[in-house]
This record gives C-alpha cells, sequence and structure tokens, in this order.
C-alpha cells in the first residue's frame, strides 16, 4: 500500500514539475519570436508612434523580461509579475481584445471546445472499442475487412475535407445549420428546445470528429485483441470450455485495454488543439479557432493561457493514465 | 466489460440527444416564397460575416465588424454614405471662421440616447475629449488630434479651436461615434471598459453578442432620423468562407458582407440572389514597395541597415518595372477581374482625392526594355538578366531583387509568380520568399533591409493618413516604407492638411499623387473591389448603385423592409 502512495505522490509531483517548467518555456518562447506586439496591433498609418508607446506600457512590454536590473527591484519583470500574477488565478489582459481578461476568453472558449470534443471523443471511443473488438474477434472475415477497410479510409481522410463534405451534405440534404452553436434569435419553449437546437448544430461537426477519431481507436483496439486472443492463457480459457463472451470479457478486455489507455490520454490531452480543423470549418468558437488567432496577432497572454490549458489537460491525462494503468495492471505500480 | 460499459453509457445518450435534434423544427428565420413586392414592417435581418467585432467599446475597435456594429448603434456629427460624401448626421451643420482656427458646430435638438437620457453638446464634447486624450485607443486619437479646445455654447451649440487650420474636418468627424457621458464619466479605465450595454443613439440598439458568434441588434423605434421598418439585425460569424456562401444560397442568412471572388458567377447563378461589386470607401491598398532609401537618410539610430539594391534606386528601373507589369492580366487571374488597375496610395473609392487626370504608366514591355536599355543595363553575359552599371555595388553583379511578401496573404504568392514572368521579359530576376509578418516588418522598416516588398495598407476615407507614409520624417519611425524623401512632396502635404477650400485641397492631393507617379514611390497592382450579395426574396429597398457598396451600413439597414 506505502509503494501505491509513493507512486501516486511521485506522479503528481512530477506533473506539477512539468507544468511549472511549460509555463517559464511558453513565457520564454514567444518572447524571442520577432515582432513587437504593440506596434503588431495593426498596419495602419492612423496608429500613431504615442499610441505605440502607450499600449506598451499598458502591456507591461515597457519592462525587462526576465530580471529588473535597473530599478532596485529585480523581480519588476515581466516575468516575475507573470508568475506572481498566475498564482493568483490572474491571466493578464488579451492583447488583441484590449478590455478582455485571458481568463474570460480562454474560460467561454474551452466550454464551447467540451460541448464538441466530448461527445465526439465518447462516442469515437465508443464505437471504436467495439468495432476493433468485433474486427479482431471476426479476424480474416469480412466483418473484419469491411471494419478495417473503413477505419483506415476515415483515419487517412484529411479532417477539413470530411469537414466540408459534412457541412455542404448537412445543409443541402437535411437542412442543418451552417455555422454557431445555437439558433441566434429563436424563441425556446423549453430547455429541451433548446438542447435539441445546440444538437442540431452539433449533429456534423461531431460526427466529423467522431469519424476522424474513430478509425485509430478501431485499429489499435482491434491489433490489441488480436494479440492477446493468441495469448497462451486464451487457449486455456477455451480448453476450460468458457465461451467467447466469457473469454472476452475476464480475459481478453483488461489486458487488450493497457495500449487503447495509452491512446485515450494523449487524444483527450490534444484534442482540446487538434479540434482546429473541425472548429474552423463549422465556425465553432472553440480554444482552437482562438489560439490560431492569438498567434496571428502576437498575443502573448492569450497564448500563454492556452498553451497553459493545453500543458495541464495533457498532463492530467497523463496522470490519469498512469493511474488507470496502475489499477489495470498492479505490476506498474508495484514496481 | 466494467469500463466499457460506463464509456458507452453517456455514448448513447449523446447519441439519443443528436437523433432528437434531427427531428425538432427548422430555425425561425424560415425562407418566404417570392411574389408580390410590397414593403412591410418587421422581421429580422441575418447578416453573414467573416470575422467578429473585437470590442464593443468604440475606443478600442480595430476591425471593420467592429466599427459595422458601432455606426449601427452610434451616431457621429458628420457621417459618411457608402457613395464617399459627407452628410450632416448629428451636426445640423458647421461653419469655420475666417482664419479657420475655430469651427463652430450646431447639433440637432431630438436626438436621443437609448436609455432616454437627451443627448447634448456636453455628450459630443466629452467624446472628443476622451477619444483625444486616451492614447491607448488605437485609431480614434488621430482624428480629434488637433482639437486644442472644445468648448460647449448650449445644449446644441459647440466651437472647436485649432492651432492650425485644417482641410479635413469632415473626415475627422465620420467616425467620432457620440458616447453618453453620463455612463462614461463613471468609467475608471476607458480601456478596459467592456461597454457591455453599448447605450448610443443611432438606428438599433445592442441585445446581446457572444464572443466569436453572433451580435443581435433591434431597431431603435424612436431614432431621430425615422424608425427602421425592420425589428432586428443579427450578425453571424462563419469562419469558413465557402460556408457563408453555402448559408446565403440555403436561405440560412439574408446578406453576406464578404466573400471570395471564386464564389461570385455562382451567387450571380443563384435563384434569388443579386451580387453588388463596387469600390469601397475605405479598403485596404495591396502596394508594391521599392527599397528607394539614399544612404544619407538610412535611419542608423532606429537599426536602419539600408542593404537595397542600388539599381532599385534608379528611378528609370523603378519605371521599366512599373511599365513592363501587365496590371490588367493580373487582375483577371488574380481577382478574377474584380478590380481596376492601381495608380497610387489613393484608391478609387475615395471619390474626387482620387488622380483621375494622372496617368499611369501602360504595359509596354518593349518600352520597358527600352528604358532600361537607354539607362545603359545591358544583358552583357547572355544569361537573360542584365548586368548592373560599372559604378553600382550589386550583390550578384546584375538586376536580381529579392522579393517579399507576408505569408498571411492569399493572393500574394500568385501575384509575385506573374510578376516573375512578365519581369523576367524585360531581363529582370526576381527571388520570391515569403516572410510572416513580423519578420516582414523586421526587414521592412526602418531597417531597409529589402529589394522590394509586395504589401498593402488599411485605408481611411481623407486621403492624409496614406499620403503622409511618403513623408521624409517617417523614416525613421518606420510607416516610411519605401525610405522616400522629396522636400516638395513634403510641402504639398502640408499645404493640403490647411487648405481649407475642398477643390483647392483635391488639387494639391492630385498634385502629389502625380509626384508618388512620376517618381514610381510604389507600384500599386490594383485596387481590389469589394463584394456583397443578398437575398431579393427576403427584404427589398437595399441601396446600390455602380459606385455604392455597405449593405451593412445604416443608410441600407434602416430603409429596407420585408418582402410579403
Amino acid at each position: 500500500m506505502k509503494g501505491r502512495a509513493a507512486y501516486l505522490a511521485s506522479r503528481v509531483g512530477w506533473a506539477l514539475l512539468t507544468i511549472f517548467v511549460v509555463v517559464t518555456f511558453n513565457f520564454l518562447l514567444f518572447r524571442i519570436l520577432p515582432g513587437d506586439p504593440a506596434r503588431n496591433v495593426s498596419k495602419d498609418p492612423r496608429l500613431t508612434p504615442a499610441t505605440v508607446a502607450a499600449l506598451t506600457v499598458r502591456f507591461g512590454l515597457d519592462k525587462p523580461v526576465l530580471i529588473n536590473t535597473e530599478s532596485g527591484n529585480p523581480f519588476d519583470s515581466q516575468y516575475f509579475i507573470y508568475l506572481g500574477s498566475l498564482t493568483r488565478g490572474d491571466l493578464g489582459i488579451s492583447y488583441a481584445f484590449r478590455d478582455r481578461s485571458v481568463g474570460e476568453l480562454l474560460g467561454g472558449a474551452l466550454v464551447n471546445t467540451l460541448w464538441l470534443i466530448l461527445p465526439a471523443q465518447i462516442l469515437s471511443i465508443g464505437l471504436g472499442m467495439v468495432l476493433g473488438l468485433l474486427a479482431a474477434w471476426r479476424r480474416g472475415r469480412s466483418l473484419d475487412v469491411s471494419a478495417l477497410t473503413f477505419s483506415l479510409f476515415m483515419w487517412s481522410l484529411p479532417t477539413f475535407f470530411l469537414g466540408i463534405i459534412l457541412l455542404f451534405a448537412g445543409s443541402s440534404w437535411f437542412g442543418l445549420p451552417t455555422a454557431g452553436r445555437i439558433t441566434v434569435g429563436a424563441e425556446f419553449g423549453s430547455y429541451w428546445e433548446e438542447l435539441a437546437d445546440i444538437g442540431r448544430h452539433l449533429l456534423m461537426p461531431t460526427l466529423a470528429f467522431t469519424l476522424v477519431l474513430l478509425g485509430e481507436y478501431m485499429l489499435i483496439m482491434r491489433s490489441s485483441v488480436v494479440e492477446v486472443f493468441s495469448e497462451d492463457y486464451i487457449l486455456t480459457a477455451k480448453a476450460k470450455g468458457l465461451t467467447t463472451f466469457q473469454i472476452i470479457r475476464d480475459h481478453a478486455l483488461r489486458n487488450a485495454m493497457l495500449p487503447m489507455v495509452t491512446l485515450i490520454a494523449i487524444n483527450l490531452g490534444f484534442t482540446v488543439s487538434g479540434a482546429i480543423q473541425i472548429e474552423s470549418v463549422f465556425s465553432w468558437p472553440g480554444l482552437g479557432s482562438l489560439t490560431v488567432s492569438a498567434v496571428r496577432d502576437r498575443d502573448y497572454p492569450v497564448l500563454q493561457g492556452a498553451f497553459l490549458l493545453l500543458a495541464i489537460a495533457v498532463v492530467i491525462a497523463n496522470l490519469l493514465a498512469d493511474l488507470v494503468y496502475g489499477w489495470l495492471d498492479p505490476r506498474v505500480s508495484e514496481a | 466489460m466494467r469500463s466499457s460499459r460506463t464509456v458507452l453509457v453517456p455514448a448513447l445518450a449523446a447519441l439519443s440527444i443528436i437523433v432528437a435534434a434531427c427531428t425538432s423544427s427548422s430555425p425561425s428565420g424560415s425562407a418566404t416564397p417570392s411574389g408580390s413586392v410590397a414593403p412591410v414592417s418587421g422581421g429580422t435581418v441575418r447578416i453573414g460575416i467573416g470575422g467578429f467585432p473585437d470590442s464593443l467599446n468604440p475606443g478600442n475597435g480595430l476591425l471593420t465588424e467592429s466599427y459595422t456594429l458601432y455606426e449601427l448603434v452610434y451616431d457621429t456629427p458628420i457621417g459618411l454614405t457608402p457613395e464617399g460624401d459627407f452628410v450632416p448626421e448629428l451636426a445640423k451643420s458647421w461653419t469655420v471662421s475666417d482664419d479657420g482656427l475655430t469651427w463652430s458646430v450646431e447639433l440637432i435638438d431630438n436626438a436621443v440616447f437609448h436609455d432616454g437620457t437627451p443627448l447634448t453638446a456636453e455628450d459630443l464634447k466629452y467624446s472628443l475629449e476622451l477619444y483625444r486624450d486616451t492614447p491607448e485607443f488605437p485609431y480614434q486619437p488621430a482624428y480629434p488630434d488637433v482639437f486644442t479646445d472644445i468648448a460647449v455654447v448650449d445644449a446644441t451649440h459647440l466651437t472647436i479651436t485649432l492651432e492650425d487650420a485644417i482641410g479635413n474636418f469632415e473626415s475627422r468627424m465620420v467616425f467620432m461615434y457620440v458616447l453618453p457621458k453620463h455612463i462614461w464619466e463613471q468609467v475608471e479605465d476607458p480601456v478596459a471598459f467592456q461597454n457591455e450595454e453599448m447605450i448610443g443613439s443611432g438606428a438599433f440598439k445592442f441585445v446581446e453578442s457572444e464572443q466569436g458568434q453572433f451580435t443581435r441588434l433591434a431597431a431603435n423605434k424612436d431614432w431621430w432620423a425615422g424608425a427602421p421598418n425592420i425589428d432586428e439585425v443579427i450578425f453571424q460569424t462563419y469562419d469558413n468562407a465557402d460556408a457563408r456562401v453555402a448559408a446565403l444560397v440555403n436561405g440560412d442568412i439574408d446578406m453576406i458582407t464578404e466573400f471570395p471572388n471564386t464564389a461570385v458567377t455562382a451567387l450571380r447563378n443563384a435563384e434569388n440572389v443579386e451580387v453588388v461589386v463596387a469600390d469601397p470607401v475605405s479598403g485596404s491598398l495591396s502596394d508594391i514597395i521599392p527599397n528607394i532609401v539614399e544612404p544619407e537618410n538610412c535611419p542608423v539610430d532606429e537599426g536602419g541597415v539600408c542593404s537595397g539594391h542600388p539599381a532599385v534606386l534608379d528611378v528609370q528601373v523603378r519605371r521599366a518595372l512599373a511599365t513592363g507589369m501587365d496590371k490588367q492580366q493580373i487582375i483577371d487571374v488574380v481577382l478574377l477581374g474584380l478590380g481596376s488597375p492601381g495608380l497610387s496610395m489613393v484608391p478609387r473609392g475615395l471619390g474626387d482625392f482620387f488622380a483621375s487626370d494622372v496617368s499611369d504608366y501602360p504595359y509596354d514591355p518593349a518600352a520597358a526594355n527600352g528604358l532600361l536599355d537607354a539607362a545603359g543595363y545591358a544583358d552583357s553575359d547572355g544569361d537573360g538578366i542584365r548586368e548592373c552599371l560599372a559604378d553600382q555595388d550589386c550583390p550578384t553583379g546584375d538586376l536580381t531583387f529579392r522579393f517579399n511578401y507576408p505569408d498571411d496573404s492569399d493572393s500574394s504568392p500568385r501575384v509575385a509568380d506573374m510578376l516573375k514572368g512578365m519581369w523576367e521579359e524585360i531581363g529582370i530576376k526576381i527571388e520570391i520568399q515569403a516572410l510572416d509578418p513580423d519578420t516582414l516588418t523586421s526587414v521592412c522598416c526602418p531597417t531597409f533591409d529589402f529589394d522590394l516588398i509586395l504589401w498593402g495598407w488599411g485605408s481611411d476615407p481623407d486621403p492624409a493618413f496614406l499620403l503622409g507614409v511618403a513623408l521624409c520624417d517617417e523614416i525613421p519611425y518606420g510607416f516610411s516604407e519605401t525610405g522616400y524623401c522629396n522636400p516638395d512632396y513634403d510641402e504639398l502635404y502640408t499645404r493640403q492638411g490647411v487648405e481649407p477650400d475642398h477643390a483647392a485641397r483635391v488639387a494639391i492631393v492630385h498634385e502629389m499623387q502625380q509626384i508618388l507617379v512620376d517618381d514610381v514611390v510604389y507600384i500599386i497592382p490594383y485596387y481590389e473591389a469589394s463584394t456583397q450579395a443578398y437575398r431579393s426574396d427576403r427584404f427589398t429597398g437595399w441601396v446600390t448603385g455602380p459606385t455604392t457598396i455597405g449593405l451593412e451600413d445604416p443608410s441600407s439597414l434602416a430603409v429596407i423592409s420585408k418582402v410579403q
């Protein structure tokens, strides 16, 4: 039991250290890039030198980057001010939207992204696992071949292309909306009607995202189950006279799940950013599109915030994977 | 099995929501059949736009989408029509003293803010001073910066005192959105103020907006200029231009403000869709920047490198570049014909300021070759590229120029490729490289570490801002991209700034454009036309014309009415 607690503590410690390193790295990375965010606000002759100077001060870019060697206080620098605000949960003010805080922008975008990726992830994991299992079970038969072909095709299809095709098909054949999260200005009689409207908007983006993710899950699940099926203990189980269902449930699935957990953990972290193409095709105002516009505008605070969020998502997903591993395969936490 | 069951249950729940959604009713703005055209009041106009307003605070806005919103929600002292004419709005009249230093403005007396408070001269004074004295506002301070003193005479009269006379009082007033003083004076930091109520006095009231998705406005039925016929305007953001076009064709939306030129034919053929094409009053300008900073003007203290190709400094070479460029072909290929040949820094959309009397270099490769031959640039080694003159210290010894453009531009790669082919015909080679806009800024100005750049500017209804980038004083700061310095030009710039007579000012502005063309300070490939489209079966009365573009402007939205 002590082993498990130490395992947990070391994982959490590493996770925190990783996040701190990411925070520092992100901070420095954006400041190495060429260009002046205050001048980059716009290429327009109306943006006078006085305005650029005033914005530089407002953005805090008039201060030294790492350590203030000029004034008496060495911590009066961009880096330490950023760390200080971060501990208070303040991510700063956006450079592109100068009257909005980064927390407000990221919060709204994150909620929208979760609306999009959660159903798609759940559907694709579920369907991918079932398809993979069926394909492995019926290995070499027509079911396997068609599931495999379908998954490989979907996996290799460019996301934006599939998105555009579904967008046009949905709007011209089924009258589905072409943009946004909800019908603006519509009067909803009840919460269910509103939910149904959101569902109509979600249908095609979710379908596109599910299809794109599905292939990978199915392929990994299939190969993983096929491998387990060739183990001696499966032969033993068969010899004991267990049904195929019992073999899958009690012997195959838990062992076949290990590579799946890794894949799900990696994907959960990265789907936050991976939804960029879907978001852009379906005009979905999520984290992906916010990050893209922040890169274009050299919006350091939003980028720092978005990358921090991304780092936390990846780290937490990995931490969860480590913990689930320990549960699925007790050898991991005891080692 | 445990883990897979817990995964499947929410998945099925999600699926059932989506399936239920499929069977629900269609959105409220469903199509009305076209038939008898009888205007009636009411209705919601849905407009598809490419972006989203970056701020509800008129001081902070940068994007076109923001200014579209301000125009609808706020009033300004003087209006600008989509044709480019200045018209009275809140200001009934404006007159200037004989010395040109005092302007008297008389306001209408029946303007009321959306919260019911009357709009007075105090509100205008407050707004002008706020814009003038808040340097963090990106664009607004540049307009009232010369108003040294603003005094309220009574509720409808105001005087504005200047240090020097100006020739562009009207254009300085068209973006001065009048804010309610009683709300804004409570605000501690106007730059951080989100202005979520957005109380103005304009034709439409702000209702709600959701970041990156939509903005919803309701008609101001008590508007002083007359109630709009429609009830509501919804701006919906479509990141994807093809989706925006599809939404118009399907009837999800009633109008779109911008779309790719490739969609024009499809939209013209679509049922119940009308396409509008015209030169915008303040569109963006595309230009080719030659590095012509003279060594003695190199801003070394500001980081000037001034490594431009010596032959680009030779005006004959620049004239040959301009003469060897088939602008019409570029327009036909890149813009699919939706544009006009460029001339100078003043776009065609700026009305009489555009120098229609100045003639451009007509496309003539033989004449361009003649210019280069006469100037002494010969292809002595027979490789197809002309050699530099003996006294020029060229990096490669011949007329090989670096050619850069920003990598976020869709049209630039094709323009660059076409220019490469055209200029090869006259013995000039360009080495094309796309650069990130920040990197481009750092090689451009005031560094002057380039030969030619294809780039552009945002534009203003007044020509002064764009003409100002060619002044000597702008070289160290970085507005001057070419490094051009001509005291005669600077003198004319000063004169147009203080010339109160419009016709006289127009003449000076034309003379300045003649200088820019003669000295080939910029090469302007084209002026791109703007495109908009609307559904003719939904609303009628859109204001259009051969030189009019601005369906999203109050001049259209306040007068259109539903098709019965």
